[in-house]
């Protein structure tokens, strides 16, 4: 997983760089969500490791299969990508190029996990204590889990803010 | 410790009634891997070097690696349970122990959990284990003396409270005997005593122990084990743990005595750690940083003046200087010194106790070479007594080594010669000491003094021994004022020298042996 970053870091710096000069972030958002679709998908994926199959060959039929999806540069992304042998990367390209995304755009994604679903006022307070701790503009993804027993556990990215009862009660399960 | 049940519901009600419930914030990582102890963690952006980091399971580990997007840990216990994908949270806290009073006679691990199975321990204080030594303005030189007991070594080879000694030699020369040695004379001295054992077999220490306990020596004595049994990781902070429940003497002006038996273990054990984290290996496939290991923990042993120790007990304990002494030892393969480790350690202390093979299979034991042995700082610590007794023994036994080589010829030789060579083998036998027996300042120096002043050269070299210890015992019942003066006072002046000149000669006139 890690190593798989540290390769996708430099084209996500690159395809980060050339949407902000040409101010296209969300073509580029576009173009890297469908083909990580593209390649994720099962039948490609073995064509892909395939080694009778060239590289010529290769890139003729993934350009056929996003034709009309994708738009010049996305599709000279594509041909690099197979130039380099470096497809599998990219799902963790696209990862790291949303997270760039939100940073440039002052929002982050928040995992809430909460035991009980939020009401629409407590969910629009909740928003507002959130952004008001990350000083950002807040996604906000719900899910429910029951198995918190109570409150609510958020996360995002590497940090966890634990506020349920499963929580506390390993908390203190720990201090006995 | 027995608890009845009553009490341990009343304890745990006390620990519910006192939990703060907090909410946590923390940050977490996945495990990618898991390699013979080692742990790569996706994640942990916040991780600190050497952060505690927590395992399921209530293990826990320490981050040593901090890349880019992952985080290489050492897992400090086992690490069986732990599998791809598990969480890996962020403590913020640097690996601590407990520290205190409550330690002295128990033995516990490189974690500071008890394993004698005396219960728990009662202490609240805990400590980092990596700390920066005391800087010069902290300091204070050395001059008080830390006793082995030990006649070849407290005459020719002096310690001071606040020195690193290193004892070095190849296995089976006496190495731990002399740390032990040491541990069981400073019974009494006030002086707390940590011995740290690394990579031994557990049958080892369990015999140290036992030693120990025999001759009334543990209740002043902690004991830290990592044994050979246990990872690699837990080799390595061992000494480290070991040097703070130390520092923690020496920090509210008290003086301790550590052991680290032995520090070639600890770099093998770092040694493995360091090359399953990738880091690349140099000479002897030792990393880079095998130097610092070792100085950054030796360092840590010193003298601090009253100010300092002032200023760390807040104002508690005044004009009183604390000292952390340190006995590294490490084991030599073959008798070579120029070995890596070896090299860096003798490089780093203030001076070594050099044992060699084949004078501890001549019998001479301590088999401590009084020519390769130094003490770069001790000399300055000397009790004055010793000091001006011991300057001869080392000079008799350096003459005697230049002329040894024709002691067979021994007939053919000048007067001067022989008398020298003769003053020499009697020197060499008097400085034998038996194992667990530690000599009293006064006991070494009636024992130098009888060298000294020729009292020996009547006497058969392989006599030597027993009139040592008929002399000894002779004086202890006839002359204990004498030997009490010397012990209380540790002074050389007219009055003690005739007086101990006058109890030999008639010891000599009216006892045999």
């Amino acid at each position: 997983m890690s190593e798989l970053a540290t390769l996708a870091r430099p084209y996500a710096v690159a395809v980060f760089k050339r949407a902000k000069e040409t101010d296209s972030a969300k073509t580029w958002s576009k173009n890297l969500a469908f083909l990580a679709a593209v390649l994720s998908d099962k039948s490609i994926s073995g064509v892909i490791d395939d080694p009778k199959i060239g590289k010529s060959a290769l890139s003729t039929l993934l350009l056929d299969i996003c034709e009309g999806q994708l738009d010049q540069e996305g599709s000279n992304f594509l041909k690099l990508l197979i130039e380099n042998n470096r497809l599998s990367l990219i799902v963790a390209i696209a990862t790291i190029f949303e997270t760039y995304k939100a940073e440039d755009e002052g929002s982050i994604d928040v995992d809430v996990s909460t035991a009980f679903a939020f009401t629409k006022e407590s969910k629009q307070s909740f928003n507002a204590t959130l952004e008001k701790a990350f000083g950002k503009k807040i996604n906000m993804k719900i899910a429910v889990d029951s198995s918190l027993i109570g409150g609510v556990l958020v996360r995002a990215g590497d940090q966890v803010i634990d506020g349920s009862v499963r929580g506390q009660l390993q908390q203190l399960a720990q201090r006995l | 410790m027995q608890l009845n049940p009553s009490e341990i519901s009343d304890l745990i009600k006390k620990k519910i009634e006192n939990f703060d419930l907090s909410t946590q914030v923390h940050t977490e990582g996945t495990v990618v891997s898991v390699t013979d102890g080692i742990v790569r963690v996706h994640g942990l952006s916040q991780a600190m070097q050497g952060e505690m980091l927590e395992f399921p399971g209530n293990t826990f580990g320490m981050a040593l690696n901090l890349e880019r997007d992952s985080v290489g840990a050492v897992v400090l216990g086992s690490y069986q349970h732990i599998s791809e994908g598990d969480t890996v949270k962020c403590t913020g806290k640097i690996l601590e122990v407990p520290v205190g009073e409550a330690l002295l006679g128990r033995v516990v691990d490189a974690l500071g959990n008890p394993i004698d199975a005396k219960g728990v321990i009662d202490t609240t204080e805990f400590s980092p284990i990596e700390k920066i030594a005391p800087g010069v303005i902290a300091r204070q030189s050395v001059e008080e003396p830390v006793q082995l007991g030990l006649k070849s070594i407290d005459a020719m080879i002096p310690v001071g409270r606040g020195q690193r000694e290193l004892i070095i030699g190849d296995r089976q020369t006496g190495k731990t005997a002399i740390a032990i040695d040491a541990i069981i004379n400073q019974k009494g001295t006030g002086i707390k005593c940590i011995y740290v054992a690394i990579g031994q077999k557990r049958s080892s220490i369990a015999n140290v122990v036992r030693k120990l306990e025999e001759h009334d020596a543990l209740a002043h004595t902690i004991i830290v084990v990592a044994s050979a049994s246990e990872s690699a990781a837990l080799q390595f902070i061992a000494p480290y743990t070991g040097c703070t429940m130390g520092e923690y003497f020496r920090d509210k002006g008290e003086d301790a005595l550590i052991i680290y038996d032995d520090l070639t273990k600890q770099a093998w054990a770092y040694r493995q750690v360091s090359l399953l984290l990738r880091r690349p290996p140099g000479r002897e496939a030792y990393p880079g940083d095998v130097f610092y290991l070792h100085s950054r923990l030796l360092e840590r042993a010193s003298r601090i003046n009253a100010a300092e120790v002032e200023k760390l007990t807040g104002g508690k304990v005044k004009g009183k200087t604390g000292s952390l002494t340190a006995l590294p030892i490490i084991e030599t393969q073959g008798g070579d010194v120029s070995a890596f480790v070896p090299t860096n350690v003798i490089s780093i202390t203030d001076g070594q106790i050099f044992l060699e093979s084949n004078l501890f299979n001549s019998g001479i034991r301590p088999a401590v070479n009084a020519g390769l042995s130094v003490s770069r700082v001790g000399g300055a610590a000397q009790t004055k007594i010793i000091k001006k007794l011991g300057g001869g023994t080392r000079l008799d036994l350096a003459q005697y080594r230049e002329l040894a080589a024709f002691a067979q010829f021994a007939s053919d030789l000048d007067e001067s010669t022989r008398k020298q060579i003769e003053r020499g083998q009697r020197v060499t036998e008097l400085m034998k000491q038996n194992q667990y027996s530690p000599m009293s300042v006064a006991q070494m120096a009636v024992s130098l003094f009888a060298a000294n002043e020729g009292f020996l050269d009547t006497v058969e070299v392989n006599k030597v021994l027993n009139f040592e210890a008929a002399l000894q015992s002779y004086m202890k019942s006839e002359h204990t004022e004498l030997m009490a003066n010397i012990n209380a006072t540790g002074d050389f002046n007219n009055d003690i020298s005739t007086g101990i000149r006058s109890a030999i000669e008639t010891f000599v006139k009216t006892h045999s042996w």
